[in-house]
């Protein structure tokens, strides 16, 4: 089954009085419970082809399908409720809500898609031991280490689990050894629930542990790699 | 929903305390705001109860009933054109509080020593007891008998002007019903004090029967009035009196506020001038309550960012900001509906405010200011606040709504 | 100290619309104060204008006592001889007057009367009375038997010109005195009590009538303004004959609630003032505390290269002195504009003709826009929003520079 199609998707932006051509006719799909990595360097329409397919961002052209159904023709109000139900995200930093605990946090999206408290007691406190985070629920996002708040940001977006997981830089603000744990986890993550990964990113680190990887540059994919071993 | 509800609820109330100091300082000024609002309200409305009630006091009778054309031309012929005896009994029929017929004319009453103008009100002691502005307890000599007690009572005013007291005689000289000069000696009987000392000046009072038979106008008298239970509304009253003078060509009836235009016109502008204040104070606060919201927004964009993304309806995100402003809002209030309190509860039995007391009796005031604390004023102040403070906060709120989350995560701090 | 200034200048742009709205909020309160300062003064100055012109005078020499209580025997004597001697005085203006209580008789109506024994040559120099005569004419000859009465007055007593009144009084002796008299003329001046109730004789014929001889009741005085007051009650304390008990009174004196409702008026005006002033300054204080808040990074990063602490103090109070002139000038410019506006074209309300009338005063109200009252308010302001930013600028003192630039 096809997660995610992109049809010649095409995306302008002005910057300056320059056009920048963020996304130029790309077209891809992808398998429900893939793995895959968008890589590409800065400007090269990663971030664009990320939140087009997350429903962020509406392409100038082209059609973006999830799970089936047609999202860019979407309004802003299907468009919340499709990555309120459908999507997780994980940010490059400062994604979690910094009023809220980890456990808060976790159970933020929960909350707004109605379940009810002792439920997602039970599924935040099973998600945290499940990244890791044991015992740690009460912190606040200040309380905790730049490896741990992307933990609990990968905790979030996946525990009312969603098909799809977009993340975008997650390693980027982490050392190599947060990386690399974080990285264990989404892998983790896609072999136990199933869910699909999309990740964008320039670190060599996530590259090697796509299991495809898809090179863009200038709004291009110019190379796709399958590596099943990985 | 109401996980929505109660998750922007949520984070409006721990991001009111994020910034700690910016919202002490607010929450400081909107309590001065509130405070100032409500306090100076139930100083200015004591004031104006005080004008009415001494205003009323000289002017008894919350409805009166005249001869048509007495009010542009206060002389003895023109008389109510119906027997005192009839109207009692009309009156004593109705359902008032007080009321009471007399006789209220202008005369002149000179002492061995002095002459001065004064009104004549021939009264009936025994009806007027209950209402009247003379303060009974303080009285030198004693008030009237009855209407056909053959003294008079002047103010102590009056007294001091004329150089007399109780028990010596001055001579009243008036008009009568045939337009003579009626004179007649009087023995002073009492001398009496009032809130305002310009009624000690002007205000002689005799018996009733008296003074008709001075003025030669047999059973008549020249004004009836009736008493309200609230004189803010007197209406009930009005329409009663109405009925019982209805078809009656001659007469007249008019409440206080017809009487007294001054005093009518200041408990209505009174009205006006509490919105007034409380809308300006608001104003005032609102500029650093819209600057407040624009900043807490401004700082928060990467995570209102951050929770579009994830789902949050915009709507939802209207509301966090609307409900930390309105928590705000509530809060200051509470701070100063209790500050206002506090600091009228010391007061409430009146200030002294004798040290402009000629100043206020211009406006028609005694020397004292009872604070009035009225609910319908604080609810105004309140009610004005949270209205106007929820439309203050949508603008600043509706734009937090309408960011681009892709905008809004990248956002460099 | 230029560049000082034009630092601060750009600080305050970092934020432009927190600076706007708090600059807003000074301007906002800047306008109001104005407005209600130059109306008050407007307001103030017609009671007095409207109080003294028409009746009592800038100052009065009468007897000691009469002021509380004008008893008739409490007399001037030789007044008009008095009133010449101040009007030699240069700038002074004086009339002589005696008053006294009556019972004024028509051929319907009797009423108790004021009747004031003017100079009919001198008294328009001290009162506006005798310009507001709508019928017929003032009095002119000092001893005829005439009078001019209020027009409430005339419709009470059902009179006109030419007819006659008859006055029934006592005597300064207490016997009895009676006169007859033609009304000559008919004045209104708006005010009810003074229509209704006041009447004006020549002086000679007043004190035929009463049995004064040369006496009358007080000498009244104008000056070319209120600050003359002064000056011109000791002038005239000189020219009072030796051996007679006589006192020279001023305006305040004489009518003291003119004066005391001003500042009824004006202590809970300045109540209100006040807290609008304690509002923005709670605006100033937040702005500050946060734009400092904001900068505790770029203000270590200055004091670790050596920077006082002193000097970022001052530079903090400077831009709130800054909005303060910024607020100054728009709300002196806007402020300044409204009222003289309205200073123009008068300002009325519903309710205020009533409201107005019980002080002597016309149903629309002029501003006076005035140096004090156009930037009086606002300095105030501008002075209350630096010392509200002395908390965050004090702040400054506490802070280590290491810690300051690790700060987000």
């Amino acid at each position: 089954m096809t997660a995610v199609r992109c049809v010649d998707l095409c995306k302008t932006y002005r910057q300056g009085d320059q056009d920048i051509k963020a996304l130029d006719h790309v077209s891809i799909d992808i398998e429900s419970g893939d793995f895959v990595c968008l890589s590409a360097p800065s400007g090269g329409g990663k971030t664009t082809l990320l939140n087009a397919i997350g429903g962020l961002d509406r392409p100038d052209s082209g059609e973006v399908w999830i799970a089936g159904e047609r999202i860019d023709t979407l309004d802003k109000g299907e468009l919340a409720d499709l990555r309120l139900r459908r999507i997780g995200f994980v940010f490059q930093a400062y994604n979690l809500i910094p009023v809220l605990t980890a456990r808060e946090n976790i159970e933020f999206v929960m909350q707004m898609q109605g379940v009810p408290p002792a439920e997602r007691r039970q599924k935040s406190e099973a998600i945290l031991e499940e990244v890791g985070l044991g015992g740690m629920g009460g912190r606040r996002p200040a309380e905790m280490s730049g490896g741990q708040q992307q933990r609990v940001a990968v905790a979030r977006a996946i525990v009312s689990q969603p098909e799809l997981v977009l993340a975008d830089e997650p390693t980027a603000n982490l050392d190599s050894v947060n990386s690399r744990e974080l990285i264990e986890l989404f892998k983790t993550l896609n072999q136990r629930h199933g869910t699909t990964f999309v990740i964008a990113t320039h670190d060599e680190l996530v590259m090697k542990h796509a299991r495809r990887l898809i090179r863009m540059l200038d709004g291009r994919i110019v190379d796709e790699i399958n590596q099943d071993d990985a | 929903m109401s996980g929505v509800v109660r998750i922007s609820a949520q984070l409006a109330w721990r991001n009111l305390w994020r910034n700690h100091r910016r919202t002490v300082i607010m929450l400081g000024a909107i309590s001065i705001g509130a405070w100032a609002m409500i306090f100076l309200t139930a100083l200015s409305q004591g004031m104006v109860t005080e004008m009415i009630r001494d205003g009323l006091s000289v002017l008894p009778g919350h409805v009166q009933v005249h001869q048509a054309d007495f009010r542009d031309d206060p002389n003895i012929t023109n008389y109510i054109p119906i027997p005192d005896s009839e109207i009692e009994a009309r009156l004593a029929s109705g359902d008032f509080t007080e009321w009471a017929t007399r006789i209220n004319v202008p005369a002149v009453i000179t002492s061995e020593r002095e002459t001065r103008s004064v009104t004549l009100l021939g009264i009936d002691p025994e009806r007027e007891k209950g209402f009247t502005f003379v303060e009974l307890d303080t009285i030198d000599g004693r008030f009237l008998d009855d209407v056909a007690d053959t003294g008079i009572v002047i103010g102590r005013r009056l007294a001091e002007r004329l150089e007399t007291e109780v028990g010596k005689r001055v001579v009243i000289m008036s008009q009568d019903v045939g337009n003579e000069v009626a004179d007649r000696g009087f023995r002073i009987v009492g001398v009496y004090r009032a809130s305002l000392t310009s009624y000690e000046d002007n205000y002689a009072l005799i018996g009733k029967r008296t003074a008709q038979e001075l003025l030669g106008v047999g059973d008549h008298v020249t004004e009836a009035v009736v008493m309200g239970d609230d004189y803010r509304d007197v209406s009930a009253e009005r329409a009663e009196v109405e009925s019982l003078f209805a078809g009656e060509d001659d007469v007249v009836i008019n409440d206080w506020k017809e009487l007294d235009r001054y005093l009518a016109t200041t408990l209505s502008a009174m009205d006006g001038f509490v919105l007034i204040w409380v809308v300006i104070i608001f104003l005032a606060l609102s500029f650093g309550l819209v600057n407040t919201l624009i900043m807490a927004v401004f700082e928060r964009v990467r995570e209102i960012g951050v929770m579009l993304a994830l789902g949050m309806k915009p709507a939802a995100i209207l509301w966090q900001i609307v409900i930390e402003s309105m928590l705000l809002l509530a809060l200051g209030l509470v701070i100063g509906n209790v500050l206002a309190w506090v600091s009228v509860l010391p007061i409430r039995d009146g200030i002294d405010i004798s040290i402009v007391s000629d100043g206020l009796e211009m406006w028609g005031m005694s020397n004292r200011l009872v604070p009035d604390l009225r609910l319908r004023d604080v609810a105004l102040a309140n009610g004005v606040v949270i209205v106007l403070g929820f439309l203050a906060s949508i603008l600043p709120a509706w734009r937090a709504s309408h960011y681009d989350p892709v905008e809004a995560i990248t956002k460099v701090e | 100290m230029f560049l000082v200034l034009r630092l601060a200048w750009r600080n305050l742009w970092r934020q432009p619309k927190r600076t706007l709205l708090t600059t807003g909020a000074m301007v906002f309160s800047n306008v109001l104060l104005i407005f209600m300062i130059s109306l008050q003064f407007g307001m103030y100055g017609l009671m007095i204008e409207n109080g003294l012109k028409v009746f009592t005078g800038d100052l009065q020499v009468q007897a000691p006592g009469y002021k509380d209580d004008a008893k008739m025997r409490l007399t001037v004597p030789n007044v008009a001889g008095i009133a010449a001697d101040v009007r030699a005085v240069d700038g002074l203006d004086a009339a002589a007057r005696a008053s006294a209580f009556a019972l004024a008789s028509s051929e319907d109506r009797t009423y108790g009367v004021a009747i004031t024994g003017v100079e009919p040559d001198h008294e328009p120099e001290v009162s506006s009375l005798p310009g507001l005569v709508k019928e017929g004419r003032y009095l002119d000859a000092p001893d005829a038997p005439e009078i001019v009465i209020g027009r409430l007055l005339a419709r009470n007593l059902k009179v006109g010109l030419g007819d006659e009144l008859t006055l029934l009084g006592s005597g300064v002796d207490g016997s009895f005195a009676a006169a007859v008299v033609t009304v000559v003329g008919i004045f209104e001046t708006g005010v009810p009590d003074i229509d209704r109730g006041m009447t004006a004789m020549p002086l000679e014929y007043f004190q035929d009538m009463f049995y004064l001889g040369d006496a009358g009741h007080m000498v009244v005085v104008t000056t070319p303004t209120l600050a003359d007051v002064p000056a011109a009650m000791t002038a005239v304390a000189t020219l009072l004959p030796a051996g007679e008990d006589l006192v020279v009174l001023d305006w305040d004196t004489l009518e003291p609630g003119l004066k005391q409702s001003i500042q009824a008026d004006l202590s809970s005006a300045i109540f209100m003032y006040f807290i609008l002033v304690v509002l923005v300054a709670f605006s100033v204080l937040n702005t500050q505390t946060m734009s400092v808040l904001e900068r505790t990074r770029e203000f270590g990063i200055v004091m670790s290269l050596g920077l006082k602490p002193g000097r970022l103090a001052r530079l903090v109070l400077l831009e709130s002195a800054l909005m303060g002139i910024i607020g100054v000038v728009a709300g002196a410019l806007v402020g300044g504009l409204v009222t003289g506006y309205f200073s123009v074209y008068g300002l009325t309300y519903p309710g205020l003709e009533e409201m107005a009338a019980q002080f002597n005063l016309p149903g629309v109200m002029r501003p006076r826009v005035t140096l004090v009252s156009l930037f009086s308010g606002p300095l105030v302001v501008m002075l209350f929003s630096v010392i509200a930013s002395l908390y965050p600028a004090m702040r400054l003192y506490r802070l280590a520079p290491v810690d300051a630039m690790r700060a987000t």
